[in-house]
Parts: C-alpha cells; structure tokens; sequence
C-alpha cells in the first residue's frame, strides 16, 4: 500500500524518515486542501449570519460532524462536540459530568493513561474530595480488568483504548460492562487508538469518547468529544459565551441545544473541516488496508528490534492485541541520546517518558525510546532506523 | 556516527565530579520531568566560596556531562559568582552547538546549583525560564 505520494511533506522533504506518528500524523493534500478551500472560497463565521457565505460555512461544519459522527459510530451527530484536541475534550467532561461527583465518589483510571487523562481527574478530585484509583498492567502489558475494583463508589472510569506508550489495544468491552453494573460511566480516550482500529462507539457502549484530530491526519487544533445524547443533555454547559446559549436576560441564560451547548465562541471551523476531509481519505483508504499495512510494519518492525541483541522492547514483542507503536531502551544510551543519534540521520522518534510518568514509575523505567508507525512507513525506513541503532550503540560504547 | 563533540561523551563516560564526597553545605536536586534527567548537586562552602563540587544523578548525555563540566567551572567562584552564570559561559565550556531541544538538559546542572544557593538563602529559586 504506497501512498505516501498523498502526503506533501515526503515530496519537500524526500529523505525524512517519520517514525513519530504518535505524536502527530502527516497531512494529506485533501486536508489541506478542504481547509484552504474554506478560506479561499466561502470563509464565513458559522451558525449566526444570515446570508449565503455563512450558509454555505455551516453547512460545511455541520457536514464534518455528520462525519465523525458515521467514522466513530455514534447515532447522532449532535452527540459529537468539536473541541481543541482529546485534551481539551476530557477537561470538558471532567468540568461538567465531573460537577455532579460527591466526596469520597471513585474515579477509576489505569496505570497506562497519558497525562490528559489523568490531571483533569487530578484536579477534579482534589476540588471535589474524590478518590482516584488504578487498575494495573496485565501480563500482555494490557489494562488488567481487575473486577474487585469495581464497586458502587465508582461513578466514572476513564481509560485509553491504546496505550501511547506500550502500543496495547485495550480489552475494553469487559471493562465497560463491569463499569456499568456498577452504575458508574465510562470516557474512553481513543486519542492513540482512532487511527489504527476502527471505532463503533454504540458497539463499545461507551458513555464519553474523545479523539483529536491530528493524530488521524486532520490539522492540529481540533478534537472530539462523543457522548451519549441522554448525558450531554443532563451535563451543566462548560465554557460561556456565544453560540451555547438559546437566550440570556440580565440575570440569567438558558444553554442552547445540543451540540451547541458545548461549543461556545468561534469554533476552529476550518480545523473541523480539514477533519472531515481526514475521515474522508482513511474511509477512501479503507481500514481494513490500512490496518493490513501497519500490522506488517509493524510485525517487521518488532523482529528487527528483537534481532538487536542490546535492545529491550518495552511492551508485548508480537503484534498481538496491540498496534505499530514500540517502545524500547537501548543498553547504556538514554532514550534521549538514541532520539538524537536517529534525528542526525534523518530519522524523527520520540524519547522520554511520553506524558505517562504514573507508568514509567510503574514500570521503574526513566524513559524509552518510541518508533510510531503509520500505514505510510516502509521497511526500507525501519531498515535504515535499525543499522542507525547499532551505529548509535557502538559509539557509546566505543 | 558523530554524535557530540569527544569531550561530551568522554565526561558522559568518565565523569570528574560524579558522586564525590564533599562535605554537603548546600545540596539541592532537580529533574527534567519531560524526559527523565535528574542532578542532585552538593557544594562545600567556606565563607561566600564554593570550594568543591559534586552531582550524582542520571539521564542523557548531555545533561550528565553538563553537569559535570561545571564543576570545572565554579570551583572556586563566590557564591553570588555563581548566581550571576549565565548559559553562554556554560555553552562555551561545554563546546558544542547546543539545540533549542537539548537546552534544557545542558541547563539541568546548573538550575540545580543556582537553586542551592538560593534555597539556602531562603530566596525564590529560579526556573528554566531564568535561561531565556
């Protein structure tokens, strides 16, 4: 599956080896182009102008929610709510759903989450006197689904659908179900997950899901959240200001509709655009190759690290229930140094504790290195990556 | 592969000021969360001079060797000498271009010790930001 020629970054920049998809996809020309089209042909604030231009703008909007909608499996396009990123998505339920919480309520995370799905929860606790537990790692580097831990204190458990660190893929039906038994809710955060594994999010019976756009090749400054119609509508709204309101007197508001409700101000109405355009091309290209393409990346990808003798791969070393993100240490290099010695080659990885330090502390670790492939990687570049990592070995231990 | 200039990996490998001895004056420890650099930095004093210094921690190898250079490079400085370093002295001694994304694991050492001094004197310590 070649199609890196969608992507004009490989054309500018034909000797760039891009391993750091985790942290932000490439974009394709399409994307670029639907967010240039806006601005060039019928830019117009959305939603309140009455005339053609803003027509033609909100139609465009709505129709990228009509999108994400159909891509995540949600039945309704006004249970999808354009935020920032995934970050900015978990805050809003952590500032509204998180309201209703009572002192000593349980919020239920796991050991793998990333930062963004931990502060929020942090913060909340500490305005709320919650208490906030984990569930461990199981044996496959996986979220142990430890069912003593759910019990009728738990009102919310929030927990990633792929670790951004380990690559794991999260068993999450069982977790929802047992969650739900209990009467608490579940927030997935699919940030890592939605643009390796497709998501049906009525399938998943999950209450909140939050996605962001950049890591499934839409621009960055754009995110979702999903949540259920019958929640969204019994949350208290999140920010104030214009477009979430219905009405407001001197003294009072009353919050517009749903998605409005959560959606105050000027949206980035391009970047909502721009992420239609991105659901549009994974749809073109299809899941199924998508993913066919990334398991062998990412299948050679483990062999070849393994055949290092002096490399450790943190996390499962088949594909098994995970997706092509590998983490690794490197035998007396830091995760920094092995980042620096690929980027003089060309070759761009993330190192350090990539925003999980709850996990790097679990796992006694100061850090790893991490390899991200997307469907556009090839062998050739892992081919070049691995005789760069014995380069690297060899002169720090010269 | 040419990584950073020989001084860096050769101070990396075998540092000076590692996890010496010193009579523990002032000590203070700091991390670079991001990405897991941690220096713990002890300094022996007598009167407003720093007399000797020491470090121990852990993570790449810029930030280890940097804070290892530096011993060379306030040993015998006064206390407020020490306060008034900047990066560019720092940089100098260390001899390489250092990148906007290294920054601050080459600053790592540093921080630490200007913080001791100031923890030790009850005076706000300093941040990154001190640097830019």
């Amino acid at each position: 599956m070649n199609h890196r020629d969608d992507f004009p970054i490989f054309k500018n920049r034909p000797e760039l080896i891009y391993f750091d998809n985790g942290a932000t996809a490439q974009r394709p020309q399409s994307v670029l182009d639907a967010e240039q089209k806006f601005y060039t042909t019928y830019n117009s604030n959305i939603h309140r102008g009455p005339n053609f231009l803003a027509e033609e703008a909100t139609i465009a909007y709505e129709d990228a929610r009509r999108k994400v909608a159909d891509f995540l499996g949600a039945h309704h396009k006004h249970e999808i709510i354009f935020t920032r990123n995934a970050t900015e998505a978990i805050n809003l339920v952590a500032r509204t759903f998180g309201e209703t919480l009572q002192a000593q309520d349980v919020i239920l995370l796991s050991k793998l989450e990333h930062h963004s799905n931990i502060v929020p929860w942090l913060q909340l606790a500490e305005r709320k006197d919650l208490e906030i537990k984990y569930m461990g790692l199981s044996t496959d580097w996986r979220v142990r689904f430890d069912p003593a831990l759910f019990d009728e204190r738990v009102k919310l458990v929030a927990i990633t659908g792929m670790s951004n660190v380990l690559g794991t893929i999260t068993d999450l039906k069982p977790i929802i179900k047992a969650a739900h038994a209990v009467g608490a809710k579940v927030l997935v955060d699919a940030a890592q997950l939605a643009v390796h594994e497709p998501i049906n999010v009525h399938d998943l019976d999950a209450d909140f899901l939050v996605v962001t756009g950049h890591k499934i090749y839409g621009p960055t400054g754009i995110g979702v959240l999903y949540g259920k119609e019958g929640l969204l509508n019994s949350m208290p709204p999140f920010l104030g200001g214009g477009d979430m309101i219905s009405a407001v007197f001197a003294d009072r508001f009353i919050p517009a509709a749903l998605p409005s409700k959560y959606e105050a101000g000027t949206p980035n109405i391009a970047g909502a655009i721009g992420l239609g355009a991105a659901i549009d091309y994974m749809t073109k290209l299809g899941f199924k190759n998508i993913q066919k393409s990334e398991h062998e990346l990412g299948t050679y990808l483990l062999k070849q690290l393994q055949s290092l003798s002096f490399v450790k791969i943190v996390g499962p070393e088949t594909m098994d229930h995970r997706g092509s993100v590998v983490s690794f240490t490197v035998d007396g290099v830091h995760p920094h140094d092995v980042a620096d010695g690929l980027s003089s080659k060309g070759i761009c990885i993330r190192a350090g504790f990539h925003c999980a330090q709850p996990l790097m502390d679990h796992l006694k670790l100061s850090g790893t290195a991490r390899m991200s492939l997307n469907f556009y990687n090839t062998k050739e570049e892992i081919d070049k990556g691995i005789s760069t990592l014995e380069e690297i070995y060899k002169y720090f231990n010269k | 592969m040419d990584l950073y200039a020989q001084n860096i990996l050769d101070r990396f490998k075998h540092p000076f000021h590692k996890d010496k001895s010193v009579k523990s004056d002032l000590q203070n420890q700091e991390a670079n969360y991001s990405c897991g650099d941690k220096v713990e930095s002890k300094l022996e004093t007598k009167g407003e001079k720093l007399i000797k210094y020491s470090f121990s921690g852990e993570g790449c190898a810029i930030s280890q060797a940097s804070a290892d250079i530096l011993g060379d490079l306030v040993e015998g400085k006064t206390l407020d000498e020490v306060l008034a370093m900047g990066k560019d002295e720092l940089f100098e001694a260390l001899g390489i271009d250092i990148s906007l994304r290294r920054s601050q694991c080459a600053l790592l050492g540093l921080l630490t010790l200007q913080n001791a001094i100031l923890k030790s004197r009850n005076e706000p310590m300093r941040t990154w930001n001190h640097f830019t």
